[in-house]
Formats: structure tokens, C-alpha cells, sequence
């Protein structure tokens, strides 16, 4: 059988910007993926994966500087002969992280992009669009500006254009991430039907995989290693910590005073300002509650407001009407940010310091109460809790410790409440529980945000949805 | 890096041509330049910022002026001392402090500097991106340099937009106790929110290109067009209004 893609004897190391050598993230890596086959490759987070489908598309070393051997081709042709833009009709790649990948201004704009790089005319163009756009919802966010889409709209956005540019070869990162269950059905069926070569690469095994793949593979310590699926997904699991015990099940303090965040007959609005045709997004909450020790997940579908709600919570956005409350007082705006703590889908927009040391201390340092002693002593406590390197430079450290950066700077603040916004997305369910049994541990409540039902169901004692503009218990 | 700063509306000025639009937009920056007194100039500029509100909303036009109000402080600020001659206003013994000549050069520089930033965020908010590259292509440009030239104009309101959330981050972290802070304390932390805008900035850089590349840009083949600017009438008409409106502007400065 001719292979779509095949890579023989792949080595790879980033390129150091300090004095310490990186280590090789793959070494001696050998893939096949025959024409027409559907392939899922595991790989526990930050072992490469994304590394890997940079690379197939001929992006990685140019764009991120580093140290590749090795031959790959992609329909026979090598990959050293071609050009990204070579690879346009050939193979379509999808982001684990949708907003890197836009190029242009608007929804419509952006499905357009890659089919006028084709010199494709204007008819087929029509109808291609048309097509990606009604397959994916995507009708009413056609003029919409990318910021004003939510995580799981970006999501579709590139899948309507993976759909649209109908390449032989799809490469998916993470795909099945930030989608609700509607479009995770939606992409599966189209994995499932489409006479393509789908290679998925993952870092969680969902429900969502049995049966969808006819080959399962592993990326561990550099190397791809196939096997039947029985044997690899526990293999997986291992490697991901998934057999460890639920740090959920340990640490848990029971807070000396029960504290209660709750709201009462909000509703909110938001307007997307590129888009004069669409309704103005509304939200409506009769009532929510909180309290200190609790674990409440909240789940709901692509663009239902579940951000939106959450910034009203936190105080960065005020409500049209009605009132949040800690124990029983009406707060707004910087109270309410000062008791709520809502740590961002990415973490990259709340770590801006040089080293971890700097970004733990930045709050402590802004409190009357604390000496220079007791701030250094609960910095390094804080880093210890969370394995991070006081002397590492954030900008460059992993995603999951990034992540693990923004909960530690979190933990410090001490806060009674927290959000975590799609906390689960892009880090093991094991690295995702521990984060949240540390924020836990001085009873904090928590609020999660999750479109991963597994993962709600694993950890949440209650739970709340948004369906049609309305937030309402389970 | 592709933040919008197209805002939805039905005003006259979105029914304008892009193409026209553009043409006016560069005939009235010109305009702000000619040797007209100072009571036109701000007549002229107070019509734009009229006609921005109308078209785009008062928030907007308000959102506008607050993104450039620092340089109008500094202008403020530094303008008056910079130019010695005129008619002292205020002094301080024998020191000249501002002149009547300072003054005015002051307010024409202010002047030109609002209404410059109001007709080019005119052209951004009332024209899709597309439409504005599909006009610098009917000029004749190069796509590479219309896109150029797209891109510059998404960066900027992309690091606005990056260092607005990651103010959002800071005020999050904000202790329990922490009192409203001194002017200076405000200062310091613009630091770190400044660096952090930028490095998100830098950062995008390597993934637009990425993106770009692997949507095809740098292809042999002739790029073809999804948009048309069909949709637009009038076109002659158009184009004649915006070669009429800075004419009689200057008219009306001249004779008056």
C-alpha cells in the first residue's frame, strides 16, 4: 500500500537559547500512515506532538529554530523539496491552539484565504464555502471578527476551512478539543465518511476514539511505538498517570468557615461589534451558587456564554442587572476580582515576569502584611507544591507547566472562589486533578468549566449547563 | 495577530466606495497640512469627529480619542515650551513659559494629529479589511504589499487588544488588602503589562507566518478573489465627492 506520509529515521532538538543543550525530542522516529487510513497517535502532553505535525507540514525548523535529520515524504515527494505552501492541496493541518492559525479579519475571510492561494474560481469558491459554513454552524459568525468568537467557534472555523480546502491528507491536533459533544459527533462522523487519510494526534484517550481509528500508535521517549490498541491505551494511561490515585481523594481541608458565592437574577448582554446581522449574545441566570469545598462543573455548548458568565462572576464584566453576592454582601468590579479567582483558558495572558520567582512573589510583594522573609518563604513552599523552578524563564517553560505556573500564582492569592476555564484542555486528567486538589486544599470553591463530560463527571458534585441564553443547575 | 477594526453599521459612509473612501482618506491627511488658519482647521476636524460618531457611534469615536489622549498630553505638556517666539502668555519672572506662538502651534499640531487619527480609523471601522486590500489592489499594488499594508493595521489594535486582557490579568491578581495606588506605583506596573503585550506581540510573529504559508501565500499561481467590490454604486459619483470635499474645504478656508 502507498503511504500518505512516511518518515524514516526523524531526529529533532530544539535549538537552545541559554548555555544548557536541549535534549532531542525525537530520536531515531520512524511513521507510516497509508494512503486512506485513519490513524490516532497518543502522546502523553509536551512529548511533541505538535513538534511532529509542525514538521510534516514543513513549518518546524523553519519558523521554530532547530535541529532536524531525517527524510520525510508525503506522497512520495520529499518534504526537503517542497515549500509550505506546496503542501496547500495536499494536506490541511488544525491547530491544537485555533489562534495562532488565522489569517484573516473575518470568518468568512479566513475559509476564503487558502482557496484564493489555489487560484480556485469564483463558483467553486461559493459553494465550498457555502458548504464548510453550513456543515459547521457557522451561518450567523460569517462576518465575525476572530476575538469575538469563542474557543470552540475558532475550533470550527478551522475545520470548516480543513473542510472547504479538501485536502487528501488531514493532520489534526487535538481537534477533538474546545468542541462540544454536537461538533465532536459532527467531526467523528466526518472523519468516519470522508474518503481521506486522517492522522489525529492526542493527548487524551476520549470515548469519542472507539472504533474510529484502524491504527492506534504511541509517541513515548522520542519514538512511535504501534500495537494493538488493548495493549498501547494502558500503556497510554500509564504514561499519562491516569492508574495514579485521584489527588482529589487526598489534601482536601475542610474549611474552617463555609463561604457562599451566589447570584441572583442576572442577565447580561454582548454585542459582536463586526457583525451587524446577528443577535446580540444574551445570558440569563435565576440563580447560582457556591460554596467554599465544593467542585461544580459547568458544561454547555460552543459560544453559549460559559466565558461570558465567568467574567461577570469574577467582576471584569457588569451585568445589565441583578446582583453576585459573598456571603450575602452585593459586590462588583475589583471587590469581586479580589475574591474570585479566574484563571484563564490560556495561561499565557496572566504570567508576563521574567522568572517564576518574580511572577509568585508579584502579588505577595503588593500586601502590607507580609515581610520579605514570610513572601520568600511561601514562594518556595508554592514552587515546591506545584515542581516548578524558581529560577525558569516562563515565556519558555512547557504548556502544562505554564499551567501549573498560573494556578501556583493563583494558590498564593488565596482566593475563596476560583474559576478554571477549560483547565482539562491540553493537560492530563491526572495534571488537571492535582492543580485543582491544590487550589482545594485551603477550601476554596471551585467552579470548573469543562466540554469534557468524562472529565466533568469524574470530579464534579454538582453541575451547572447554559442551554439557550439560560444557566441552569443539573 | 488579526484583530478587527471593522465595527458594523449602516451610515452613509459605509455605502461609500472603498476605493473612493481611500482616495479621500489620503486627499484629507494632505489637507491638514495646507496653510490654513487655525479656527478652520478645528471647524474641519470637529466635522470628522461628527461624522465618525454618526457613522460609527459615539463610543467608538470616545475609545478613539483615549487611545491617543497620552500624545495629546505630551503635545500639551512639551509643545509650548519648545517654541520661544510670540507674545509672551505666561512667564514666571523673567522665564517665558508658554507664548502665544506655542500656543497655536500646539493646538495645529493637536489638530492635525486628532483629525489624521479619526479619518484613518474611519477608513478601518467603516470598511472591511478585504475591501480595504481589494482597493489597494485596484491601485494597482502588489498583494504582497496590500497585505502588507492590511497586516500593519491588524497589529496594532492585536497588541491593544493583548495588552488590555493582560491589564484584566493584572487587576486579577491584585491583593485583598490593596489600596488604591500612587500615581507612580501605576507607572511601575505598566512595565511588566508593556512587556508582556509586546512579547505576545513577537510571539505571533513566527505563527502568522507559519499560518500564511501553509494557507498558501507565496504560491505561483495568480491568486484568485472571493469578494468583489461590485456590490458598490455610484462609484464616479463617489470618487467625485471625495476629490470635491477637501477642495472645498480649502475653498471655504481661503475665502473665509
Amino acid at each position: 500500500m502507498n503511504n500518505a506520509l512516511s518518515i524514516e529515521n526523524l531526529s529533532f532538538t530544539y535549538q537552545s537559547w541559554t548555555e544548557k543543550q536541549n535534549e532531542p525530542l525525537f530520536s531515531g522516529l520512524f511513521l507510516h500512515i497509508p494512503t486512506g487510513s485513519k490513524t490516532l497517535l497518543l502522546a502523553p502532553f509536551n512529548k511533541g506532538k505538535t513538534t511532529l505535525a509542525k514538521i510534516i507540514c514543513g513549518v518546524c525548523p523553519k519558523y521554530f529554530p532547530g535541529e532536524l535529520q531525517g527524510a520525510i515524504q508525503v506522497y512520495g515527494k520529499f518534504l526537503s523539496d517542497l515549500d509550505p505552501w506546496d503542501l496547500l492541496p495536499v494536506c490541511t493541518y488544525v491547530s491544537q491552539n485555533p489562534q495562532e492559525q488565522f489569517v484573516a479579519t473575518s470568518v468568512e475571510e479566513e475559509i476564503a484565504f487558502p482557496l484564493e492561494s489555489m487560484g480556485m474560481d469564483k463558483k467553486t469558491m461559493d459553494d465550498r464555502i457555502e458548504e464548510a459554513i453550513v456543515a459547521w454552524g457557522l451561518q450567523d459568525l460569517r462576518t465575525s471578527s476572530e476575538q469575538e468568537l469563542s474557543g470552540g467557534e475558532r475550533k470550527r472555523v478551522l475545520l470548516a476551512t480543513m473542510q472547504a480546502i479538501d485536502a487528501t491528507f488531514w493532520l489534526l491536533d487535538e481537534a477533538f478539543d474546545d468542541l462540544d459533544q454536537h461538533w465532536r459527533d459532527q467531526l467523528k462522523h466526518l472523519i468516519a465518511t470522508k474518503d481521506k487519510t486522517v492522522l489525529v494526534l492526542a493527548s487524551r484517550y476520549l470515548g469519542e476514539f472507539d472504533d474510529l481509528f484502524d491504527q492506534v500508535l504511541l509517541l513515548d521517549e522520542g519514538v512511535v511505538a504501534s500495537g494493538e490498541g488493548s495493549s498501547l491505551i494502558p500503556r497510554f494511561a500509564h504514561l499519562c498517570g491516569d492508574d495514579l490515585p485521584s489527588p482529589l481523594e487526598t489534601d482536601f481541608v475542610q474549611p474552617s468557615q463555609t463561604r457562599v458565592l451566589s447570584c441572583q437574577s442576572l442577565q447580561a448582554e454582548r454585542r459582536r461589534v463586526s457583525t451587524a446581522e446577528s443577535e446580540h449574545f444574551t445570558l440569563e441566570v435565576p440563580h447560582f451558587q457556591l460554596q467554599s469545598g465544593e467542585l461544580v462543573t459547568l458544561v454547555g455548548p460552543n459560544g453559549s456564554g460559559k466565558s461570558s458568565f465567568s467574567r461577570l462572576l469574577c467582576g471584569l464584566d457588569v451585568p445589565l442587572s441583578g446582583q453576585i453576592t459573598v456571603d450575602e454582601n452585593s459586590y462588583s468590579g475589583k471587590q469581586l476580582s479580589k475574591r474570585v479567582g479566574y484563571l484563564f483558558q490560556s495561561p499565557d495572558l496572566q504570567i508576563f515576569l521574567p522568572t517564576v520567582a518574580e511572577e509568585l512573589s508579584w502579588s505577595l510583594k503588593r500586601r502590607s502584611d507580609l515581610s520579605r522573609a514570610e513572601i520568600d518563604k511561601r514562594v518556595i513552599a508554592c514552587a515546591e507544591l506545584f515542581s516548578l523552578d524558581l529560577e525558569d524563564t516562563p515565556t519558555t517553560m512547557s504548556y502544562p507547566l505554564r499551567k501549573a505556573l498560573q494556578a501556583a500564582v493563583y494558590y498564593l492569592l488565596d482566593r475563596p472562589f476560583y474559576i478554571l476555564d477549560e483547565l482539562d484542555s491540553a493537560l492530563t486528567y491526572q495534571s488537571a486533578l492535582s492543580i485543582i486538589a491544590h487550589l482545594r486544599r485551603n477550601g476554596a470553591g471551585i467552579l470548573l468549566i469543562t466540554h469534557d463530560r468524562q472529565f466533568a463527571d469524574k470530579v464534579a458534585q454538582r453541575s451547572y449547563t447554559i442551554k439557550e441564553g439560560r444557566l441552569i443547575a443539573v | 495577530m488579526t484583530t478587527n477594526t471593522y465595527i458594523a453599521g449602516k451610515g452613509w459612509l459605509y455605502r461609500f466606495d472603498p476605493r473612493a473612501k481611500l482616495l479621500l482618506m489620503i486627499l484629507m491627511c494632505i489637507w491638514f497640512f495646507l496653510p490654513v488658519s487655525l479656527l478652520h482647521l478645528g471647524i474641519v476636524v470637529t466635522l470628522v469627529v461628527l461624522v465618525g460618531s454618526s457613522n460609527t457611534g459615539w463610543h467608538h469615536a470616545w475609545r478613539t480619542f483615549c487611545s491617543i489622549s497620552p500624545m495629546l498630553l505630551f503635545m500639551v505638556l512639551f509643545m509650548p515650551f519648545n517654541v520661544r517666539e510670540g507674545v509672551p502668555l505666561i512667564t514666571i519672572g523673567r522665564f517665558i513659559l508658554i507664548t502665544n506662538e506655542g500656543l497655536e502651534q500646539a493646538l495645529r499640531l493637536m489638530s492635525r494629529f486628532i483629525g489624521i487619527t479619526y479619518v484613518c480609523t474611519l477608513l478601518f471601522a467603516t470598511t472591511v479589511m478585504h475591501e480595504v486590500m481589494l482597493a489597494l489592489r485596484w491601485y494597482h499594488l502588489p498583494y504582497k504589499a496590500s497585505l502588507v499594508v492590511t497586516l500593519a493595521f491588524t497589529y496594532i489594535p492585536f497588541i491593544a487588544d493583548s495588552f488590555s486582557q493582560i491589564t484584566e490579568s493584572h487587576r486579577l491578581r491584585e491583593a485583598e488588602d490593596e489600596q488604591k495606588k500612587k500615581v507612580g506605583h501605576r507607572l511601575k506596573d505598566l512595565v511588566p503589562t508593556l512587556t508582556s503585550a509586546l512579547v505576545v506581540a513577537l510571539r505571533s510573529i513566527p505563527n502568522l507566518a507559519m499560518s500564511l504559508e501553509m494557507r498558501g501565500f507565496g504560491r505561483e499561481e495568480k491568486r484568485t478573489s472571493f469578494h468583489r467590490l461590485d456590490a458598490y454604486h455610484h462609484v464616479f459619483i463617489h470618487f467625485v465627492l471625495s476629490c470635491i470635499i477637501p477642495i472645498v474645504f480649502w475653498l471655504v478656508s481661503m475665502l473665509f
